[in-house]
């Protein structure tokens, strides 16, 4: 039952991202379009001397190939230098827990999985990695990566709006994007965490010696306000817990849950605002922000609907409605954070949180949800636009048959890397390890998996039991897969509009409110529709087995 | 001139197209071969679907596991529904092809073999009969009175008047001269013309235009083959949907019918916009033929409906073309009659439009000649437009009566200026023309002319000047008339977004009077030829899709470069082949005729395209529920509350029926009205988009309500 707390709790956390992502757009788009503001001789002279060391030319105007191409090659070598530090954590500095090397699969997995911003995680941080992996491979991974989505978010808008001679250069918009906006963004965030008691050190965990006679309980502390701040910021998710922001250690109060909410909401819906500035129209931006929201909103209402009791695995300091609002905001915003354990939820609200990962843009992940968002706009501008009489026009350009086809593989990629492995884990029996059956249970917690690794969600029911050589790779490389596919076909859109003829009018205003209300349903019917069949056989079919709570 | 201000686009003229009914059904049959088939992806992938659901129904054995042999006859329903699914969509294909092929051979029927005169001889002594099959390009040929010109071919010499109105349907003659294409199939009605074969046999500008229309190997237009696309993306989607269930419905046993996952398949395929899409684009160039309008190529009709701005010429798009008269103005001490009597009799044997109309005008306002009510009826001598002239005898004396209506027959006929042959001398020396010219020529000018008459032209009307015995009697007020119902399309245009932009090599002043008339904003006036050229580029340079009409050589250049190129079958052979688009009854107003075409058959595209992909949700809510067997639980999502066999033999039926029902759609088109684009949008979306979600549900319970009823099965 959705309470008026609970609609309170949404319309202001909601509102005050809006109010806060709608000025700070305005310093995104100063960041990139390169304009000259007064923090250069901040940052200026700090980017000069990267890109000096890198030998990278900044003033290189690229077109889509060349820009794929350096995002492409600089996120492999960051997942393989990751996949390094994990392999070979025992006998690397900084671990004064003497944690073992990760086992291949898992490192594998673990690389892939955050450089790819989804931040899935088949091991438990706590007891598994060293500080130097945790910032070095998971840290790390979780500013480029959402540096990365940042950086894909304006080259698409670039082509897509078309004011530019090509989509800019990566090198310059992924400096830009982790030296002016994740560092500080992040820096402020962690210091205002640590104000909440979320704990900084790098002090090995204390050692807690409780009342109780010779009985002690280590405090797994560590530098955790910071990946908190960038684990949210960055729409990444992967804490430094396996019980991720449920830990009171990352999530001690109220207070840190709306504030880490609203964080993980930021970014997303400030590069929507962005497109909008970029376009020089702010009602074309408007349109992505209602639309995204409007999804958004109708995600949280379905989770909404059953009375969700307390039940293990939920966190009784923020109660039942903030659990479930935590969880639909993570799976749309697609960052894949939790505050509780998705088995203790009812089935609604884990098809309220599906349905967020199969749209990808309800607004999702940082720079990628828009990116997706654009995808299904061009998708309905073609479909519904021929029906106010001219060939579809998306500002100004004419959306033409290999825009269709891009977009529509775009699309198809969703469905297919899911559940081409679902199909695969049941055929071979690979749930069974994971100790797994086939009933909607068992169905609907490989579903899920795969559907996350494909949304570079990151939440998951498996947790660490699915680190098995199986899940580890499968995930891993449909993790990649439901990442770059994407980004390149998108790119590739770009790139092949930004040159393209603009036209003056266009019949079908994509400015409209009766364009967003058409878009929204045509998302709805283009991308839940899809998996119908499949969400029937998973939650749809639970809630009517009668479940109420737990999977 | 239709003063209707809506649009009627689908103007059949033609006979009643007679389709044949066997012929199109075995044509239809004919297209069920996968060999035909495969380039309808939907459709092969259906008829894919019908074998092996045929195979189930024969022997369930061969496909085990996911059927049972109790269910034969259910099979055998689905199959038959499968392989009506796909012939109804063969069968619109063979009525639009049938109807265009009825279109293309009344296009023909005005290109019969017909017997031509070949000129031997330089001295055009000696001939030679043959038929126009013999012609080769370069013949001389004679065509006299009464003939019919056997092929396109060029004037070189005499005058004579020409009936084309077979060709173009208009019915006024035309006169043609030496250097004018006449083109075959036309009828000479006065005098003989010697002319110079344009084409061969096989290539001309007719045939070959008629091939286009009927050639079965068009090429998909850039919408068409967007959509194409989009559907093949739909397809694989749904197959990779189906093949997923069907693999989890056998590992996780959980009682798949193949027969139903199938249907569920079809159903969920864009079966109807797979159907219709090429039956749209042909029924699209049908219309375009019935009015007389040949496309060269389909891109062009879409770039119609894209059209922003409207390039209208003045003469002939907006206004007559000719100048009429309007009033008489009396100068200084001159009555109106005066002014009327001289200009009637000035004019009378003048064959301009401007004479005519001032003999009408004086006639209607009552200010004929005295002399005239004396003179004997005339006895007209037939015009020969080789001299140019005709001439009038007259007979006994009685009430002179000018014909009623006047103009139609003073239209052909003319009579000589003087009424009376026999007297030489008496000659009334009446002249008018222009101002300036007559002032110079006159004895005595009135006070202040030259300021009337600026008073007088100022809101565009061109002013004469008449005088008689060297003294000014009056001005003659003329305006070139605007065609009726012009002015409502003009704001048609304008609601729909599209700018129209007048262009004339008229003063400033009529330009700006004129476009104020029909309301529009935007116009050019002291036009030169090539300034429709640089009009089309400067309008392309800032963004807008242009659409013009042209006849001459010199906008041959603007024809080519615009986006839609309009030449009249009228006009010269370089500006036909510089247009995309050839109007064969030479009516400039039909551009905005052409607008609409295009956007409706851009229309029909996205509305059946929508309706196909809205109908998937009831789809889904119908079969899902019943499609597990082992799951019966899912029934809660089953809202029509079906029982598996209804359920799914009545969404494919629905499936399949709905393909005829929409092939009226598809070959006339959407209706829609002039508005603006947003609103067209919106109806569009409320008719297809939501009528699309909820129709089927309706359709499909109404189905499985009369299947129940009916016991059928």
């Amino acid at each position: 039952m959705i309470t008026p707390g609970d609609v309170f709790v949404i319309l202001v956390t909601s509102g005050s991202v809006l109010l806060i992502a709608w000025f700070f757009s305005r310093y995104l788009l100063a960041v990139f379009s390169n304009k000259r503001t007064r923090l250069d001789r901040v940052f200026g002279p700090v980017e000069t001397v990267i890109y000096r060391i890198a030998g990278v030319n900044p003033y290189e105007e690229m077109g889509w190939k060349s820009y794929l191409k350096a995002l492409l090659y600089l996120n492999a070598f960051e997942a393989i230098i990751a996949f390094l530090i994990l392999m070979f954590q025992g006998s690397l500095p900084l671990n004064p827990m003497h944690f073992p090397d990760v086992s291949w699969s898992l490192s594998f997995n673990t690389a892939l999985s955050f450089s790819s911003n989804t931040n899935l995680q088949h091991y438990n941080g706590g007891s598994t990695l060293s500080y130097l992996s945790q910032m070095a491979s998971i840290q790390f991974l979780q500013f480029t990566s959402a540096a990365t989505g940042l950086c894909v978010a304006v080259a698409v808008f670039r082509g897509i709006i078309g004011k530019t001679r090509g989509l800019g250069n990566f090198y310059v918009d992924y400096t830009r994007s982790i030296v002016r906006v994740l560092i500080p963004l992040s820096g402020i965030a962690a210091l205002i965490l640590v104000f909440l008691s979320v704990p900084q050190s790098l002090n090995g965990y204390a050692i807690l010696h409780t009342l109780q006679a010779g009985a002690s309980e280590v405090v797994k502390v560590g530098p955790i306000a910071s990946l908190d701040a960038i684990m949210q910021l960055g729409t990444n998710g992967g804490g430094y817990f396996g019980t991720n922001a449920a830990n009171p250690l990352a999530n001690p109060n109220q207070v840190t849950n709306l504030f880490l909410l609203g964080l993980m909401m930021l970014l997303p819906t400030s590069v929507l605002f962005l497109f909008g500035r970029m376009a020089g129209s702010m009602k074309e931006g408007r349109t992505l922000i209602i639309a995204s929201y409007s999804l958004y909103f109708i995600d949280i209402a379905i989770a909404l609907i059953p009375v969700t009791q307390i039940a293990a695995g939920m966190e009784v300091r923020f109660g039942s409605a903030s659990s479930v609002i935590w969880t639909v905001t993570s799976t749309s915003f697609t960052t894949g954070s939790m505050n509780g354990n998705l088995s203790a939820y009812d089935p609604l609200v884990i098809l309220a949180a599906m349905f967020g990962m199969i749209i990808q843009a309800t607004p999702g992940g940082i720079g990628v949800g828009a990116m997706y968002m654009l995808m299904y706009v061009i998708m309905a501008v073609f479909i519904v636009g021929l029906m106010a009489g001219r060939t579809p026009e998306y500002l100004g350009t004419k959306i033409n048959a290999s825009d269709v086809r891009l977009a529509v593989i775009a699309f198809l990629s969703h469905p297919i890397i899911i559940l081409v492995p679902t199909v695969i884990a049941f055929a071979i029996g690979a749930q069974r390890a994971a100790g797994l059956g086939t009933g909607p249970i068992g169905f609907t917690e490989v579903f899920y998996e795969f559907t996350s690794a494909a949304a570079n969600n990151g939440s998951d029911f498996l947790g660490s039991s699915g680190n098995t050589v199986f899940f580890n790779v499968s995930t891993g490389i449909v993790m990649w897969l439901g990442r770059f596919v994407p980004i390149a076909i998108m790119l590739a859109i770009a790139g092949n509009m930004v040159q393209r003829k603009r036209y003056a009018s266009e019949a079908l205003r994509t400015d409209s409110l009766t364009f967003t209300a058409v878009l929204i349903v045509a998302i709805f019917i283009l991308a839940v529709l899809t998996f119908f069949p499949f969400l029937t056989l998973g939650p749809i079919l639970s809630y009517l087995e009668g479940f109420k709570n737990g999977f | 001139m239709d003063s209707e201000p809506q649009f009627s686009i689908t103007r059949i003229k033609n006979p009643r197209p007679k389709l044949y009914k066997i012929t199109i059904l075995k044509d239809s049959i004919r297209r069920l071969s996968p060999k035909m088939l495969y380039k309808n992806a939907v459709m092969f992938i259906v008829e894919i679907c019908f074998l092996i659901v045929a195979v189930m129904a024969i022997d369930p054995s061969l496909i085990p596991k996911v059927s049972s042999p109790g269910e034969r006859t259910f099979y055998l329903e689905v199959a038959i529904v499968l392989i009506l699914t796909v012939w109804f969509s063969t069968l619109s294909d063979s009525i639009a092809e049938a109807q265009i092929k009825n279109t293309a051979s009344t296009l023909r029927r005005i290109e019969k073999e017909v017997p031509a005169r070949k000129v031997l001889s330089e001295d055009r002594r000696e001939f030679a009969n043959v038929t126009s099959k013999q012609l080769k390009k370069g013949d001389l040929l004679l065509v006299r009175k009464g003939e019919v010109v056997p092929i396109d071919c060029e004037v070189i010499e005499g005058i004579a008047m020409v009936d084309e109105s077979l060709l173009t349907g208009e019915s006024a003659n035309v006169r043609k001269s030496s250097g004018d294409t006449v083109l075959g199939g036309s009828v000479i009605t006065t005098d003989s013309i010697v002319a110079r074969v344009s084409v061969n046999p096989s290539e001309t500008f007719l045939n070959k235009l008629i091939k286009l229309v009927e050639s079965s190997s068009r090429p998909k237009t850039p919408n068409e083959l967007a959509i194409a696309i989009l559907l093949v993306g739909f397809t694989a989607i749904f197959t990779i949907i189906i093949i997923s269930i069907l693999a989890l419905g056998v590992i996780l046993d959980l009682g798949l019918d193949l027969s139903v996952l199938i249907a569920l398949y079809v159903s969920l395929l864009p079966t109807t916009i797979g159907a219709l899409l090429p039956a749209i684009g042909i029924s699209g160039i049908n219309r375009m033929s019935q009015n007389r309008i040949i496309i060269k190529s389909g891109k062009a009709i879409e770039a119609a409906g894209d059209t922003d701005s409207l390039l209208l010429d003045k003469t002939g798009t907006i206004t007559r073309g000719s100048r009429t008269a309007i009033e008489f103005i009396p100068l200084g001490k001159h009555t109106k009659k005066d002014v009327g009597e001289a200009a009637f009799m000035s004019s009378w044997d003048d064959e301009t439009p401007e004479g005519k109309s001032m003999v009408e005008l004086a006639y209607r306002e009552g200010l004929v000649p005295h002399e005239f009510a004396i003179i004997g009826r005339v006895k007209f001598e037939e015009f020969s437009a080789s001299t140019r002239k005709s001439g009038a005898s007259l007979e006994e004396p009685s009430d002179f009566i000018l014909p009623k209506g006047g103009r139609d027959l003073l239209q052909r006929k003319r009579i000589r200026r003087k009424y009376d042959p026999d007297s030489n001398e008496d000659v009334i020396d009446i002249i008018k023309g222009a101002p300036d010219a007559i002032k110079q020529i006159v004895t005595s000018v009135p006070l202040n002319y030259d300021s009337i008459v600026d008073e007088a032209a100022r809101n565009g009307d061109t002013i004469m000047t008449i005088a008689e015995g060297g003294e000014i009697l009056g001005l003659i007020r003329l305006r070139d008339e605007v065609k009726p119902g012009v002015k409502s399309r003009i704001s048609s245009v304008k609601n729909m977004g599209i700018k129209p932009v007048m262009i004339t090599g008229d003063q400033e002043a009529t330009a700006s009077s004129i476009s104020r008339e029909v309301g529009i904003d935007e116009y050019v006036s002291r036009a030169k030829p090539e300034t429709k050229y640089d009009l089309v580029k400067k309008e392309q340079a800032r963004g807008r899709i242009v659409a013009m009409i042209g006849d001459g050589t010199n906008d041959a250049p603007a024809l080519a470069a615009s986006d839609v190129g309009i030449a009249m079958a009228s006009g010269t052979e370089p500006a036909k082949e510089a247009a995309n688009m050839v109007d064969l009854e030479s009516n400039p107003a039909k551009i905005i005729d052409v607008v609409m075409m295009g956007k409706q058959i851009l229309m029909t595209r996205g509305a059946v395209t929508t309706f196909s992909i809205a109908n998937d949700v009831a789809k889904y809510f119908v079969i899902v529920p019943v499609m597990f067997a082992a799951l019966p639980v899912l029934s809660g999502l089953n809202i029509l509350h079906l029982s598996p066999h209804i359920a799914v033999i009545s969404a494919l039926i629905f499936n399949a029926i709905i393909i005829p029902a929409l092939i009226p759609l598809a070959l006339r088109g959407t209706a829609f009205r002039p508005q603006s684009a947003m609103r067209i949008f919106l109806k569009n979306v409320l008719v297809y988009g939501i009528g699309g979600v909820l129709l089927p549900f309706a359709g499909i319970a109404a189905i499985a309500f009369l299947i129940a009823h009916l016991a059928v099965i």
